[in-house]
């Protein structure tokens, strides 16, 4: 890891997570920054691979930073760091093209290790947000949207995803598949993948039906 | 014909009269010439052969054949033998028909005058008349007969049936004379009068309801239904202070509009609309006293022979239109009325060919009462037309209504649902608003505590406290949660947090539950239960294992067991703050739930909680 963004409005936390981050990326250079606007402007200055970024902050939401830079930089990991645990706040972020979450509050060992795995290809995923990308998914595949391409998931990550629905944590999933942990964190990584290439594409439509009603 | 009618076995009382009747409508229907002379009844005298001032005639004597254009009173004359009868039976003279009126003497004495024999004439044409004979009027053997008829030629008259002329004569037994003047007056003039009452009464009816509905071919009919009711006045109106030739355009030109409005029924009853159609026929009102101008008082009957034949001719069309469109747009319309059509076609036919006299006279005029019938047949099949449609626009109506009132029910429905929506929207929005300061403002200092403080017992409690908020605002914006949802979230953080711990979880239940959901308030409360659960297993129990058991039945129960050491006697109570029991049995008993402890040293703990769904 060599040029990580830190987007955080309060300095007390954000100075926590710097030593944080540089703890665990011992090597890495940190941008830091406190407000959607300045985060924006780094991001079209320097190339970055890690980003992790708050959601409520002064001047926006640090969901569009997320949208941003997965289209001006799309190999950059952006992670939400959040207050925030519940889905109605965490699912944008997912669509727009999260990677993962870590919550605050959580003690140092605990977000370090999140962030480590997260580095390494396994991000999160609660029950409740699988839930979430289930119904998305479901709604995509309805025929009142004929129009979406389809971006449609495996039969074996559909698998994965209703068992964290039910509650099954991910090591579970794997042993009850008999896949090893890697293997379960490429199917949720592709769950994400998929959910923003998805996001995206609907999000495109919408701009075209809404341009096509403005002409 | 009269004869028939009159067998030696019947007597002329009431129920016989009916008999007659109905005898005559058959006779009448089926032919209307029916003047074959039959064998004579004894007591009957049949006067037939009579001298003239012109010479000798036999009866049924026709001017138009015997004396053309005469006008004036001519005299007949005869001498007949008086009929055999018992001693003190009243005797009569029947005239069947006498055109226009007459004087009767019989041996010189003046018996009966049926009205004026000057100008205006009394007219007698449809009326049979009765002269009955006083006693001793009749002598034994011969007795001589004089009529003096006053009359009109066939050319001053529109009709055949009001020229001059004398039909045979009866005479005999006043009671039997009498039944057969009684039934001929009857069916040409009573029947008439009688349904030409009915006409104008549904004429009138009609008229109504065409002004209401605003249906133009019901007016038409109406019109016409009327008109031929007033025409027929000419059936019974004997004495009119008015010159025959007036009496005679009048009553033709009346029934000109007469045709018109009929024809114009059957074309606004096909659905034809023209305006110049209408122009035409109603110019022949106009068109036909011009042509009387114009060919003078002297050809009337002639030119009246060919205005009805053109009328009827008229009227042959319109059927056949409203036939015509009938056939192709209501095919269940078509057949009663090309029946009753037929009917009308059929009666007109025969009477323009007793007017052009390819048919004889006959004595009862079909049209007179089959027209008027028809009349009646065609208004009931209209009213009965008309009230089907009304009925099935009143079903329409009420169908509407019932849907109607369906839909206003569903819109308040949707409107009371909206509203509720809306204040739903709104305290979620109010609760969103709070939520979210609760996090930016509370949220971010209690972090900043958490990331900052030194002390680790600060710092924790300022994690709890975080929580708690969190859970809270959760309570407060949340929806109700599905229970399997619920308990999918708890496990996926109880076996997180537990095997973190090294403690081996089996968890069961999930699966078997009922469909039921969870207020957000009681979501959040269970969570903190659990949650303090876990953390005193791991933090006191030394537990290695640990159970989940999940269930519903009226409540909801969920029981953690572990193979702890338990909770030491000592501690029980006192150090419960520590562990959090109380605050745990506190939450399930606001839910109206309880949260039971059960622990022994070396039994490790059971906690069992239960929670009203």
């Amino acid at each position: 890891m060599k040029n990580i963004l830190l987007l955080e409005d309060l300095p007390e936390i954000r100075s926590w997570l710097k030593a944080l981050v540089g703890q665990v990326f011992p090597q890495a250079h940190i941008a830091e920054s406190a407000r959607v606007h300045d985060a924006r402007q780094q991001i079209t200055a320097m190339r970055f691979d890690l980003a992790l970024i708050d959601l409520g902050l002064p001047d926006g939401t640090g969901v569009d930073v997320v949208t941003a830079l997965r289209e001006a930089q799309p190999e950059a990991q952006s992670v939400v760091v959040t207050i925030h645990d519940d889905d109605d706040h965490l699912f944008p972020a997912l669509q727009a093209g999260a990677f993962g979450y870590l919550l605050k509050e959580q003690s140092r060992d605990q977000l370090a290790e999140q962030l480590h795995r997260i580095s390494q290809g396994e991000p999160p995923l609660s029950p409740s947000i699988a839930r979430r990308v289930i119904q998305y998914f479901a709604a995509q595949a309805k025929p009142a949207a004929p129009l979406m391409p389809g971006v449609t998931l495996t039969e074996r990550e559909n698998e994965v995803l209703l068992r964290v629905a039910k509650g099954f944590t991910l090591p579970e999933i794997g042993v009850q598949l008999g896949l090893s942990r890697h293997t379960i964190a490429d199917y949720v990584k592709q769950i994400y993948r998929k959910l923003n290439v998805s996001s995206r594409a609907e999000a495109a439509l919408e701009a075209q039906r809404l341009g096509l009603f403005r002409r | 014909m009269n004869r028939r009618a009159f067998d030696r076995g019947r007597s002329a009382c009431g129920p016989l009269r009916a008999f007659a009747f109905l005898h005559f409508l058959l006779v009448a229907l089926m032919a209307p010439a029916l003047a074959a002379p039959t064998p004579a009844v004894t007591s009957t005298v049949e006067l037939r052969d009579m001298q003239t001032e012109h010479g000798p005639v036999r009866l049924p004597d026709d001017w138009s054949r015997t004396r053309p254009g005469f006008q004036g009173v001519a005299v007949y004359h005869t001498v007949f033998d008086a009929p055999s009868a018992p001693p003190g039976e009243l005797q009569a003279v029947y005239l069947v028909r006498v055109c226009s009126n007459y004087e009767l003497r019989i041996n010189g004495r003046l018996l009966e005058r049926g009205g004026s024999l000057r100008e205006p004439v009394t007219r007698n044409c449809y009326h049979s008349q009765l002269v009955t004979l006083p006693e001793g009027t009749l002598r034994r053997g011969s007795n001589e007969f004089e009529l003096r008829l006053a009359g009109y030629p066939l050319e001053r008259v529109a009709a055949r049936q009001r020229a001059g002329g004398l039909s045979e004569i009866l005479i005999g037994p006043e009671d039997r004379m009498r039944a057969l003047r009684d039934s001929q007056v009857f069916w040409n003039v009573t029947v008439a009068q009688i349904i030409a009452a009915t006409l104008i009464v549904l004429g009138v009816v009609l008229l109504v309801l065409a002004y209401v509905r605003r249906m133009s071919y019901l007016a038409y009919f109406a019109a016409a239904a009327i008109g031929w009711a007033g025409l027929s006045a000419r059936l019974w109106w004997r004495d009119i202070a008015l010159p025959n030739d007036l009496v005679e355009l009048m009553i033709w030109l009346g029934f000109v509009p007469v045709a018109v409005c009929a024809v114009l029924f059957l074309v606004r009853y096909a659905g034809v609309r023209s305006r110049k159609l209408d122009a035409m026929l109603w110019s022949q009102c106009l068109l036909a006293p011009l042509t009387y101008a114009m060919a003078g008082p002297n050809h009337l009957f002639t030119l009246a022979a060919v205005w009805y034949t053109a009328l009827a001719a008229e009227v042959f069309a319109g059927i056949a239109i409203y036939l015509w469109q009938a056939w192709r747009a209501q095919r269940q319309e078509f057949w009663p009325m090309a029946f009753i059509m037929g009917a009308v076609a059929l009666v007109l036919a025969a009477e323009v060919g007793i007017q052009d006299r390819v048919i004889a006279l006959p004595n009862v005029h079909v049209i007179h009462f089959a027209l008027p019938i028809i009349f009646c047949a065609v208004a009931f099949r209209l009213i009965q037309t008309f009230a089907h449609a009304l009925r099935t626009a009143e079903e329409a109506r009420i169908h509407l209504e019932a849907r109607v009132r369906e839909i206003s029910a569903e819109i308040e429905r949707n409107f009371a649902n909206l509203a509720e929506a809306r204040v739903e929207q709104i305290a979620e929005k109010e609760r969103k608003r709070i939520a979210a300061d609760l996090h930016d403002d509370l949220g971010a200092k209690l972090l900043t505590i958490v990331h900052t403080s030194d002390n680790d017992r600060i710092s924790t409690l300022a994690r709890e406290a975080l929580e708690e908020m969190r859970l809270s605002v959760r309570g407060l914006t949340g929806k109700p949660v599905r229970l399997a949802d619920a308990l999918a979230d708890w496990r996926a953080e109880t076996v997180s947090r537990l095997g973190d711990a090294g403690i081996e979880v089996d968890w069961a239940g999930n699966e078997e539950l009922a469909p039921r959901t969870l207020a957000a308030r009681a979501y959040v409360q269970t969570t903190r239960i659990l949650r303090e659960a876990v953390s005193n297993m791991i933090k006191h129990s030394g537990a290695s294992r640990c159970s989940v058991r999940c269930s519903t039945d009226e409540d909801f129960q969920l029981v953690i067991r572990d193979n702890g050491r338990g909770i030491p006697l000592e501690l029980d109570g006192q150090l419960d703050r520590g562990h959090g029991m109380s605050s745990m049995k506190q939450r399930a008993k606001q839910l109206h739930g309880q949260c039971l402890v059960e622990s022994g040293p070396g039994y490790g703990t059971v906690i069992r909680l239960t929670l009203p769904l």
